[in-house]
Formats: structure tokens, C-alpha cells, sequence
């Protein structure tokens, strides 16, 4: 069996190629289909000779064939060279944003990812305990409407109620103006810790509520559906029959019965995590925040193609890896699986 | 059981508010510094001075860099800088500046002659998008001694001081590369501020520069914020997170701003002006009546009402209200929302009822902000009440759209123009000379106009060229390339405590008077 999980990762890690050459590929030319280009964008109604523009072409490599540009960023991007910004400031690494800005994504997600699993496991655990009461109903109604919330829309909600109606926290941004950090992980909340850095603590964690309740929120939608009813249907088996025959404690059954139900949940939490990331863009914007979502849509604004290919085939890569730890858990945790 | 998880959701609650509550105090900003947080949605593009060419980062450059003169805070007129005296000769080509003795960068560098000069020509040397500002007029500079720069100009050029208060014309400190563009350098130069923190799209520091030669900033630190967008900005605000909020909140924004006794809404007049370009080369905008009959259509204080909600002013031409040489030659000429006037001519043009000018409108969604598909609906509205026109709204996001505009494969479509010096030559030349508007895509070229304009860039004296300038205002209401429509103010949102917000016509905000109560 372990010759055959080991193959299993192996092909599993392969498979991350071909999705990102597609997605690679896909985003490579919807971009050139698009007319206008990077360099028109920065130079924008500004009178500048047409030498200069074409110098300008030049110096972004935009005057070689197409296929050429392909090939050209491809290998770059094995060598684990991102290529340079094309827009302003023109010739920056795209790995220095990506660098800079994935950690703060990261960060976000982490903890929108934790809300919404411990949300979406309360939610339904109440919700299956409590099968065809009014709490049940309650639950699930939840579960729907957190499903459906629109982020940015819900974001403002909560901008509205926890910043300008009650002042506890802060509408966006990362860290207080003026509160220096020494970066380390480029995780605030952990990198204040590490350096004994109680101001700034306290100053990310409470920057962090708000985007991660909203995303942690509209996330958890989808467990506590899921968790509901794989603890109702788990709940309903001989075995749990049998712990209650016994005597068992209820909390310990309720404990039995939610380790059998957390399996579909991991798998979940892996396409959850791929949609996380989705979120993340729209609670970035809605909050200022400064990560690989508002630096893609600032530089599709700008058609930085160099930059939005980067971010892509990273986030591609990031998502690529996550699915496979995921598959990997998923595997060890059911012996049922066969590779 | 039940009760378990009522206990759980509690503690959930009671962490949570905690957290959030708890930190309330612990969250600053009850010491009081001499810092004042300012908040923006534009982006600062490049530090460097030989590649920066947008307003906000201009206007960042000004407050940690200076030029031999300036702008007097709040008018137009030129002062004295990091030069304290100069000569010119009498056909304003060769200009001498006498620096200051004490000049020094914000790290206690010296500044002298050699470093303007070695400065201006990293600008030649880069020929980044600005540097026309300098090429098209300097043909040599040079320093006499360490306190004498002389500029050897290609042509007469009676602005050349309003040229001089532009970046590019900026000394900058020793460590910007000769030959390189430097986007993210914070060495800066000989400004009333030095940049002590910069993350790119995050955040700005500033703190007084020990060494500036003039008055001491009123505030030390400045830390400016960087926002997605005009919206979060105002929570931004309004959560007490920024002492101001700066370009650009929306006219929404302002209006309700206004209202809230808890801020303070200064309003400024702006040199920036919005216009409707209208293709002189593809029918059927090429027959000039056409032309005429859309301008009669528009009405331009309607716009200024609906749109933009009394945020902007109506614009009569293209050299802006205020400026000398201004002339209101659209109202003169069409007046507003003129449908007597638009209608005949349109039937001088060949239109009717029933055979209608059909055209294209094109807008950019996001790059004036979120009132431009509103600004095109309202034209859309006002020229098809003529009942002869037809309109169709197009757009397109602004690589492609600027990228159409300089092939001229849009008919009409909306521009907005920046001034890069406050001198009329900057509200004409570019738009009308036809050697010079190829940016803009109206393929206007007219051999009168071209003549006015490179005479008034030549002459010294101003009457003369006034006379100038109004020439020319009177063919453009003629030809009619350009529609102007409206002309910008400016507002800047501050907390109640803030006092010292300066802004002159040069539209730019000069850091060193603010400070709080």
C-alpha cells in the first residue's frame, strides 16, 4: 500500500503541470485578444512620439512574435523567473509583488478558512442534534443565506456596523498607519509574535476581524449543509445505536459521530480553500487589503500582462498544491480509498 | 446538551467582543503626535522624477523635492526656491539662476550647482515620459561655479519658469542612478519632506527634512494610505482612521460629507479639465457642422448639476476659467443645450427626423472614476432630445481606449487633460497643433492654428500673447475638434481638528502647512 500512495502522490503532482500550461496558455492569449496593451496604458493620453512608444514596445518585449513572448515567459517561469512588471513601475520582478502580497492573502485566508470551518462545524452539528426542530430549520436557513451572501455587500454591512456605528475596528487596510512590524513570514499576526511586537498584535488581529468574518462567513455556508447531514446520517447507524445501548456519554458519541462525518469535510475543505482564494480577491478590494486579489485587478486595470500571468500561474500552482495535500489527507484518513 | 452549545456560541460571542472591544484602547492613537494620516485612492507611479508623469506623484515629489523656483503656496505666482535671484537675457533664451549658499539633500549632503545640472541631464539621458518637458526647450545646461546654473535655451520660451516648478527639473540626491530609471528610490532631494517608509499601493511615510533650507514642516511625520477605493476611503474616514481624505472621493461622497458637521469639506478650484473629442477625419464627424450642432446640444450646466452633483464647473473652452487669456467662446458661440441652433444645423448638414445623425459615444469605465457612464447617458440624452441624432454608447477599458483614440478609430469620445505647467501654451498646443495632437486622435490640423500657437510660444510678452491665445480660442469654438464640458474642483475631507490644508492652482497639496489642533 505504500508503493502504491507513494505512486498515487507522484501522479496526483503531475497532473498540477498540465492544468496550469492550460490556465497559462488560456490567460496568455484572452489577454492579447483583448486590443490596447500595457505600455498604451501607462503612456495613456500623454503626447509622446511614436520612436519612443516603439522604444517602449521594445524595452517590454512586446515587438517579438507571439510565440516567441509564449515560449519566452514559460521557461522563465521554470527557471522561477515571474518576468518584470510591463506597467508602471515598469521592470520591477513580479516575484517582488507576489512575494510581498501573497503573504497578506495568506493570511486572510487562514483565518477566513478557520472561521468558516469552526462556524460551518457548530452550525451543523446543532443543526443535526436538533433534526426536524426549529432549530434544525434555523440552521439550515443559515447555511443558505450565508451561502448566497454577495461579499463586498456584506463586507460593507459589517464595515458600517463595526466601524462607523460601533468604532471597535478598523474598515481596512492591515495595520494601523504609523505601526512599524519587522516582517519575518510576511504574516502579521505570526510575525508580531515572533518579535514581541504587542502593539502591532493587536493592531493586525483587529484588522483581520472584519475581512475574515465576512469571507469565514459566506464560506461556512457549505459545512454546516454538509456537516448537518453527514452527522444525521451518521447518527442514524448501528453503531451509534450501540454507544448509546451502552451508556456511552453523550458528548462522546456526539465526538464518535463527528469523526466518521469529518471525511467528506476534508475533501471539502480542499475545494473550499481553491474558492477561498476566489473570495479573497472580492474581501481585498471591499477592504483595502493589501493582497494578490487587489494586485491582480490593479494590474488588469493597467493590462500588466507579466504580472497578471505571474499571479495566475502562482495562485494555479498555490491551489495545485493545496488539492494535493488535501488528496493525500483524504487518502490516509479513509482506508477506503484505493489509488 | 442543548445548553452546551448555547455555552459555546456565548463564548464565541463574549471572545469575539472582547477581542474587538479590548482592543479598542489598546488600538493608538490616543497619544497625540504630530502626525496627520491622509488617505488616497491614487497611486504613487514612480519616485523618480526622469519617469513620473501623473498628478499625485508629482504632487508627492513636490512635497520631498524642489525645484530653482516654485509656486507661492496658494497662487500663481513664482517665488523663489533653491535659487534665490536670476537673470535672463533679452530673447529669453539663456537663463541664469543664483543658488543658495546652504542648500543641502535630507541626509545632510550638500546641494550645489553641479547637482542641478547633473540632474537635468539624467532627465535628457532617460528620456523618460516627462522628459519632453526638458528636451523640447533646454538645449544645454550648465554650472558656472557651484552656486551659478545657466540654461541655454533651443527657442524663446517666455514660460520657461513655470517649466522649471515641474519635476523633471527637480536636483535629486547623488544615489538616483545617471542612467537608470529608479521607480522605488526614496533619496529624494532638497524638499520640505524626506520619505522615511514606502510600500508600494500600502503606504507612504514622511517626516520633516532636517536639512530643508526654509520653514520647518508644521506637522513632523505624514503617513499617507494608499485605498482601493473611493468608498472604504470614506469609512476609512469616518472610522476616525484618516485625518483626511484626498483625491478622489466621489461627488456622492462629498455632497453627503458635506452635510455631516463631524468634517470639514474644503473645496478648491482645479485646473483639470474634461472634453468630448470628436474625430475631424471619419464622416460623419468630419463635416464641421456636425461638429457645431453636437456642441449647441450640450448643455453644460445640467451636466455639472446631474452628474456631478455641483462638483464640477461648466468649461466654455479649452484653456480653463481663471487662467489668463480664458475666453467662454462655446457659450458665446452655442450657448447651452441650444436645440434651435443644433437642429439647423443639422439640416444645413443633410440631417432630418427621419434620417437622423446616427454616432457613436465612447466612455472609459473606471479611469475618471464612476460617474463617466453617467456623464455619457446624460450626452446621449441631451443631443437625441434634438430628435435628429441617434446615439450609441460604446466603451472600452482604458489600454484598449487609449489605444483606439490614438489610432482615431473612435468618432466621439470622452478625454480628460491633466495641466503639466500653468500656462495657456499647456491647454492648447497639445490639443490643436497638429504636429503635437496625434495623442488624441481628432486628426485636427489647421494651418492658421499651428501658425498662432508657435507665435505665442515665442513671444515674452504677455498682452500679446493673450491676443494670441484668444485667436485661437475663437477658431477652436470654428473648428470645433473639442467640445470642452466641464472644468474640476477640488476637495479635500478633514477631520474637525485639522487646520492649514494649502492648495494653489497648481492643484498640488503642499504637506508642510497642515497641522492639528
Amino acid at each position: 500500500m505504500a508503493r502504491g500512495l507513494g505512486q498515487y502522490i507522484i501522479i496526483r503532482a503531475l497532473m498540477i503541470i498540465p492544468t496550469i500550461l492550460i490556465l497559462y496558455t488560456l490567460v496568455f492569449f484572452f489577454l492579447r485578444i483583448l486590443p490596447g496593451n500595457p505600455v498604451m496604458a501607462v503612456v495613456g493620453t500623454k503626447n509622446i512620439p511614436p520612436e519612443q512608444l516603439e522604444h517602449l514596445m521594445q524595452m517590454a518585449g512586446l515587438d517579438k512574435p507571439l510565440y516567441v513572448q509564449y515560449f519566452d515567459y514559460l521557461k522563465g517561469v521554470l527557471h522561477g523567473d515571474f518576468g518584470v512588471t510591463l506597467a508602471f513601475p515598469m521592470g520591477k520582478p513580479v516575484w517582488d509583488y507576489i512575494a510581498q502580497r501573497f503573504p497578506a492573502t495568506l493570511e486572510l485566508a487562514l483565518w477566513a478558512f478557520t472561521v468558516s470551518v469552526l462556524l460551518g462545524l457548530l452550525t451543523g452539528v446543532i443543526g443535526a442534534t436538533r433534526k426536524g426542530t426549529k432549530t434544525d430549520t434555523a440552521m439550515r436557513v443559515y447555511s443558505i443565506i450565508a451561502y448566497t451572501l454577495f461579499i463586498p455587500w456584506f463586507g460593507m454591512m459589517l464595515q458600517y456596523l463595526f466601524g462607523i456605528h460601533l468604532h471597535w475596528l478598523p474598515t481596512s487596510g492591515r495595520l494601523d498607519p504609523g505601526v512599524n512590524l519587522h516582517t519575518v513570514t510576511g504574516l502579521y499576526v505570526l510575525d508580531s509574535i515572533l518579535t514581541g511586537n504587542w502593539e502591532a498584535f493587536v493592531s493586525s488581529v483587529r484588522h483581520l476581524i472584519l475581512p475574515a468574518l465576512t469571507l469565514g462567513i459566506v464560506l461556512s455556508g457549505a459545512y454546516t449543509r454538509l456537516v448537518r447531514n453527514n452527522m444525521v446520517d451518521v447518527l442514524s447507524q448501528d453503531f451509534i445505536r450501540a454507544y448509546y445501548a451502552r451508556g456511552v456519554a453523550d458528548r462522546k458519541v456526539m465526538w464518535y459521530a463527528l469523526k466518521n462525518a469529518f471525511i467528506p469535510v476534508v475533501t471539502l475543505m480542499g475545494l473550499q480553500f481553491a474558492i477561498l482564494l476566489g473570495g479573497a480577491v472580492l474581501t481585498e478590494t471591499t477592504f483595502s487589503w493589501p493582497g494578490m486579489g487587489t494586485f491582480l485587478v490593479d494590474r488588469i486595470d493597467y493590462r500588466d500582462y507579466n504580472a497578471i500571468q505571474g499571479a495566475v500561474i502562482f495562485f494555479a500552482f498555490f491551489v495545485g498544491i493545496i488539492s494535493l495535500i488535501v488528496d493525500i489527507v483524504y487518502a490516509l484518513l479513509d482506508p477506503r480509498v484505493k489509488y | 446538551m442543548r445548553r452546551q452549545y448555547a455555552t459555546l456560541a456565548l463564548v464565541f460571542l463574549v471572545v469575539f467582543s472582547v477581542v474587538a472591544s479590548g482592543c479598542i484602547s489598546g488600538g493608538g492613537g490616543e497619544e497625540e503626535t504630530a502626525t496627520i494620516v491622509m488617505g488616497v485612492t491614487d497611486k504613487v507611479t514612480d519616485l523618480d522624477p526622469s519617469n513620473a508623469y501623473d498628478f499625485y506623484t508629482w504632487e508627492v515629489l513636490n512635497n520631498v523635492m524642489e525645484g530653482l523656483v516654485k509656486y507661492k503656496p496658494g497662487t500663481l505666482e513664482i517665488e523663489p526656491a533653491l535659487a534665490e535671484s536670476w537673470e535672463v537675457n533679452e530673447d529669453s533664451t539663456v537663463w541664469t539662476f543664483h543658488l543658495r549658499k546652504d542648500l543641502k539633500f535630507a541626509d545632510g549632503t550638500p546641494l550645489t550647482a553641479k547637482d542641478v545640472v547633473r540632474s537635468i541631464e539624467r532627465v535628457m539621458t532617460i528620456q523618460g515620459d516627462p522628459s519632453w518637458l526638458v528636451t523640447d526647450f533646454v538645449d544645454k545646461v550648465e554650472a558656472k561655479d557651484d552656486y551659478t546654473v545657466v540654461f541655454y535655451l533651443k527657442q524663446p520660451t517666455a514660460y520657461f519658469l513655470a517649466l522649471l516648478t515641474t519635476p523633471p527639473y527637480f536636483p535629486v540626491h547623488p544615489d538616483y542612478a545617471p542612467d537608470q530609471i529608479q521607480s522605488d528610490q526614496t533619496a529624494g532631494g532638497a524638499g520640505p519632506y524626506k520619505i522615511t517608509k514606502w510600500v508600494r499601493d500600502e503606504e507612504l511615510v514622511l517626516e520633516a527634512n532636517p536639512n530643508y533650507y526654509g520653514e520647518k514642516p508644521k506637522t513632523e511625520k505624514i503617513i499617507i494610505k494608499f485605498y482601493r477605493d473611493a468608498s472604504t476611503m470614506r469609512l476609512a474616514l469616518q472610522n476616525g482612521e484618516i485625518d483626511i481624505a484626498w483625491r478622489t472621493l466621489r461627488p456622492s461622497d462629498i455632497d453627503s460629507l458635506k452635510k455631516d458637521e463631524n468634517f470639514n469639506v474644503i473645496e478648491v478650484p482645479g485646473g483639470f479639465i474634461r472634453y468630448i473629442c470628436l474625430n475631424t477625419k471619419n464622416d460623419p464627424t468630419s463635416n464641421v457642422k456636425v461638429r457645431q450642432a453636437l456642441a449647441a446640444a450640450v448643455d453644460r450646466p445640467e451636466i455639472a448639476q446631474k452628474v456631478f452633483m455641483g462638483t464640477v464647473e461648466p468649461l466654455y473652452s479649452l484653456v480653463p476659467n481663471g487662467m489668463w487669456s480664458h475666453k467662454d467662446v462655446f457659450k458665446d458661440k452655442y450657448g447651452d443645450g441650444n436645440m434651435e441652433k443644433a437642429k439647423a444645423l443639422l439640416s444645413e448638414a443633410g440631417y432630418s427626423e427621419s434620417n437622423p445623425l446616427e454616432i457613436q459615444l465612447w466612455y472609459t469605465p473606471t479611469h475618471y472614476g464612476d460617474t463617466e457612464a453617467d456623464l455619457a447617458q446624460m450626452l446621449k440624452e441631451q443631443w437625441e432630445k434634438t430628435g435628429m441624432i441617434k446615439v450609441t454608447i460604446k466603451s472600452a477599458e482604458w489600454g484598449t481606449y487609449t489605444d483606439y483614440a490614438r489610432n482615431g478609430q473612435m468618432q466621439v469620445y470622452l478625454l480628460g487633460w491633466y495641466p503639466d505647467y500653468l500656462d495657456p501654451d499647456d491647454y492648447t498646443t497639445p490639443f490643436l497643433k497638429s504636429t503635437a495632437n496625434s495623442w488624441a486622435g481628432t486628426g485636427y490640423a489647421n494651418p492658421t492654428m499651428d501658425d498662432l500657437l508657435s507665435q505665442a510660444q515665442r513671444l515674452s510678452d504677455q498682452n500679446e500673447r493673450t491676443k494670441l491665445y484668444e485667436q485661437v480660442q475663437d477658431i477652436l469654438a470654428q473648428d470645433v475638434p473639442y467640445i470642452p464640458l466641464i472644468q474640476g474642483k477640488l476637495f479635500v475631507v478633514t477631520q474637525k481638528n485639522v487646520k492649514g490644508v494649502t492648495i494653489g492652482p497648481d492643484m498640488i497639496f503642499r504637506y508642510s502647512t497642515l497641522y492639528k489642533e
